[in-house]
């Protein structure tokens, strides 16, 4: 795979030494002379000093046709620049950009950066998902968090407890894959009844996760 | 019944609060933004809205209508900045009519067609050519 890392210090010094391997071919580029320096010698690998937002000298450090094209900077529109330079005139197949301020991330991601890394949004999402619901409601996100996988714990004050999968009526939003019911695990039918204690992983979109978590929020009268 | 159009102009050094000027006296209503509220205390002889604040805070646009405006210059110092501002204006808020100031012309390349890029040097490398040809004649 090849990787380009552009700029940044110790977080390009983690992912270079974690894919620095003969399977991988690294690309470093960092407009601090200092910072070519630290993560050369820490290395052993050539580092270009250049800008990662000048397309001229991304082609100098090699830096065409990139598996992933990683961007460091602490400058959040120098990385959304140089992601899409990357992508649009050097063929970078995946970008991903780490930005300072949460509210980028949605932006960039709108904006067609395929992934983007704030710690500040994932600390926030953290926290948002533990306190979503008393923790009952749990959520895993694959391809890019198109898909969403949700955990849900069934409480005896939910109105859907005692309820059949079919008076869910969910499948149109996503769908049951299975319920835990102690050490059980049932793959359910719409005869499947929900009952306190049960474990239910649903399969759905990321649009619709909000109306999911909607249904479990209800409370029996 | 007013039908101004409505005009965000960001960046009030020279240029900026010139542009704000000539977009005002046309009776566009405007919004001039910077991130220093000194250089907006500096513009002189402007009917329309002074603002600071950060303009690459979605928040910040929005308070200040760009969801409706019909016009957005942008005129930072930085090209990287006035690039993004002008893709977010394209295509989160479909301002249709953009312009930005580009300092290195060869980000042009990754500008979409329909942003108008203004580069300062350009113009006085073409207007110096233009006097120098104009002097031979």
């Amino acid at each position: 795979m090849k990787i380009v890392i552009a700029n940044g210090k110790h977080e390009a010094d983690y992912i270079i030494s974690t894919y620095n391997s003969r399977s991988n071919t690294l690309v470093v580029i960092n407009e601090s002379e200092e910072d070519c320096k630290y993560l050369s010698v820490r290395n052993g690998i050539p580092v270009m000093k250049g800008l990662a937002t000048r397309e001229t000298d991304l082609r100098e450090a090699g830096a065409e046709n990139a598996d992933l094209f990683i961007a460091l900077s602490e400058d959040d529109m120098a990385n959304y620049v140089a992601c899409k330079t990357a992508k649009q005139l050097l063929g970078a197949k995946r970008c991903i950009a780490t930005v300072l301020n949460p509210k980028n991330v949605e932006v960039f991601r709108k904006l067609g950066i395929d992934s983007v890394l704030s710690s500040t949004y994932l600390l926030g999402e953290q926290i948002r998902s533990a306190a979503s619901v008393e923790n009952l409601i749990n959520t895993l996100s694959l391809h890019d968090e198109k898909v969403v996988i949700m955990q849900i714990k069934i409480t005896n004050d939910l109105y859907y407890e005692g309820k059949t999968l079919k008076d869910l009526s969910i499948s149109k939003i996503g769908s049951v894959s299975a319920v835990t019911r102690g050490h059980k695990v049932i793959i359910p039918n719409g005869a499947t009844q929900l009952k306190e204690g049960d474990i239910v992983l649903i399969v759905t979109t990321e649009e619709n996760k909000e109306k999911i978590t909607g249904l479990f929020q209800r409370k029996k009268q | 019944m007013s039908v101004n159009r409505k005009s965000i102009v960001v960046g009030a050094g020279r240029l900026g609060s010139n542009i704000a000027k000539i977009l005002s006296r046309q009776k566009d209503d405007v919004v001039l933004i910077d991130l220093n509220k000194d250089k907006l205390m500096n513009v002189e002889d402007f009917t329309g809205f002074l603002e600071s604040g950060d303009a690459t805070d979605m928040d910040f646009l929005e308070a200040n209508g760009i969801k409706t405006a019909d016009r957005a210059v942008f005129l930072t110092e930085d090209d990287n900045t006035n690039i993004f501002l002008a893709d977010v204006c394209s295509h989160i808020y479909k301002v249709p009519e953009i312009y930005i100031k580009l300092k290195d012309s060869r980000k042009v390349k990754i500008v979409d067609p329909w942003i108008r890029c203004i580069n300062p040097f350009d113009l006085f490398l073409d207007d110096f050519v233009r006097q120098m040809e104009g002097k031979d004649l």
